[in-house]
């Protein structure tokens, strides 16, 4: 056997299991410096904790802070629109510190919070319900187009506002937004697109709703902006945060989960037997079992002496949500995928100030669809047991899952 | 007569996201773990620590009525 070359974040074995590669690192060395992608590998569950929860040693504002080229590379005449999504990211509550940050939230939160967002569970029922309605008869799916893209738009146009005859096209904006985490040279175009684009459709809804509140997402950014909280800019790139946010995490959940159970006959058949009573519990454990977002970063703020490796002032580091998830001085039998399991302390939403602002509503969609697919679908059985991932190193995305249950 | 509240923080489920202390900083702390502990829930009114309570993501925030004993929250 050869050996694999732990600092290779790109490589086969890292895309395709996470759990071995970064587990292999956790146990051997908690607190890695990557020489060649230059940044430190964090992977034990309480040090990612600790860490995430000292925010004013490690900072959000990775773009603005972070005056390295593009990696990987993109085409040398985008320099130009590698700016301008410097400038719409840099202004995104996920890259701001306190005070900005605390500001921000502050706005935004409530509308996210688990009373108000409960108030949306029917819509997102009656929304998973219609999907299966149509899907059920065939007998079959590819789980990743016909049911894991479709909700969570047809569940943001929602909350943003948006009429149905839109969700098309802000879908094909969501696509574009995507290329953020995707290594393409030519990445920067569609998302440069997709970003003006964005601004372009969502513009004229604010000043709708600052003349004419509503219940939705953009009143509440739009009644920020009236307040001086946010500015026009910070509006409109932050809900085009939202559609991306909450697009390819919660087709993860939806994707990830359901492999899970097709994985897991046990597991499914014991969902089957009590699904209100099970789903929520289920729901975490697919969460935490292979989670949507493997990795996410910080830099750091000031230099801080980390179980003994220094970590210094600039340095890059990327935190490891797979590894923490299976760290087994966090977790009994790390590895099982038990939807009983309680209590389930996962960072899948991260920890701290940044914990998932839409982590509610992700919990939401998840417990609709599993419990829904285990009310009407008594078999999962996978039509090709091998599977492919995106070559994303923050992303845990599968490129297609086809499904049948005859 | 206003209620009064008995308040704690389920520590199993706090993820330390603060905005607990950030809505009432008389009633809610961060100990060195960075998850909220109550000092004083009488420190403010009923409504700002059920407005803690029901914005906080993980619902780790537990309130009864001292009084009567019935669940505020969750
Ligand atoms: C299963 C689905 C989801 C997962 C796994 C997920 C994961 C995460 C993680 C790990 C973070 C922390 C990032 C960091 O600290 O660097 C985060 C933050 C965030 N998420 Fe999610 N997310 C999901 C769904 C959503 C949805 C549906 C929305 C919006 C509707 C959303 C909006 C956000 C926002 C705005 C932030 C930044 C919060 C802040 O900086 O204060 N997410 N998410
Ligand atoms: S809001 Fe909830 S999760 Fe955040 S610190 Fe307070 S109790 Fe903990």
């Amino acid at each position: 056997m050869t050996s694999i070359d732990l600092d290779d974040l790109f490589s086969a074995e890292a895309i395709g299991d996470p759990y071995g590669f970064f587990g292999a690192l956790r146990e051997s060395d908690p607190i890695h410096w990557n020489a060649r992608h230059q940044l430190w590998v964090i992977t034990r569950h309480a040090d990612i904790v600790w860490m995430v929860r000292h925010h004013e040693l490690f900072s959000s504002a990775v773009i603005r802070n972070d005056q390295r080229p593009p990696y990987p590379p993109i085409d040398p005449e985008d320099k130009e629109r590698f700016e301008y999504v410097r400038e719409f990211r840099s202004e995104q509550v996920v890259e701001q510190d306190r005070p900005v940050h605390a500001t921000m939230r502050g706005v935004v939160h409530p509308f996210f919070a688990p009373t108000a967002m409960e108030a949306w569970r029917p819509f997102i029922a009656n929304a998973v319900a219609d999907l299966l309605d149509e899907i059920e008869p065939r007998g079959g799916m590819d789980v990743l187009p016909d049911l894991a893209a479709p909700l969570p738009v047809r569940v943001i146009a929602q909350l943003m506002g948006v009429p149905p005859e839109d969700r098309e096209y802000l879908r094909e904006l969501a696509d574009k937004l995507l290329y953020i985490n995707r290594g393409e040279s030519y990445r920067m175009k569609p998302l440069t697109e997709g970003m003006r684009a964005m601004v372009e459709y969502v513009t004229p809804f604010v000043e709708k709703r600052l003349q004419e509140p509503s219940n939705d997402f953009i009143s509440v950014l739009a009644q920020g902006e009236k307040a001086g909280l946010f500015d026009r800019h910070q509006v409109l790139v932050n809900t085009a945060l939202l559609l991306f946010a909450g697009h390819e995490t919660t087709m993860n959940l939806i994707a990830n989960g359901t492999l899970a159970f097709a994985r897991h006959p046990g597991q499914w058949a014991q969902l089957r037997a009590d699904p209100d009573g099970l789903v929520r519990t289920a729901t975490e454990e697919c969460l935490r079992y292979d989670a949507p977002v493997k990795s996410t970063q910080r830099i750091a703020a000031s230099d801080v002496d980390f179980h003994g490796r220094s970590i210094r002032t600039g340095d890059r580091i990327r935190w490891i949500i797979a590894a923490a998830n299976r760290d087994p001085l966090a977790f009994a039998d790390p590895d099982a995928f038990d939807i009983t399991r309680q209590p389930n302390p996962h960072v899948s939403f991260g920890a701290g100030i940044h914990y998932c602002l839409g982590s509610t509503l992700a919990r939401l969609e998840g417990q609709e669809i599993f419990r829904a697919l285990a009310r009407r679908v008594p078999k999962l059985v996978l039509d090709d047991p091998e599977v492919e991932y995106q070559p994303s190193i923050q992303f845990r995305s599968l490129k297609s899952l086809p499904i049948s249950w005859r | 007569m206003q209620d009064v509240l008995k308040v704690w923080v389920d520590h199993t489920r706090c993820v330390g996201n603060g905005f607990c202390v950030m809505t009432s900083e008389k009633v809610f702390v961060h100990n060195e773990d960075r998850q909220s502990e109550v000092i004083d829930p009488g420190a403010d009114t009923p409504e700002k620590v059920l407005e803690a309570a029901r914005n906080c993501p993980v619902s780790a925030i537990q309130v009864e009525s001292a009084i009567t004993g019935a669940r505020l929250y969750p």
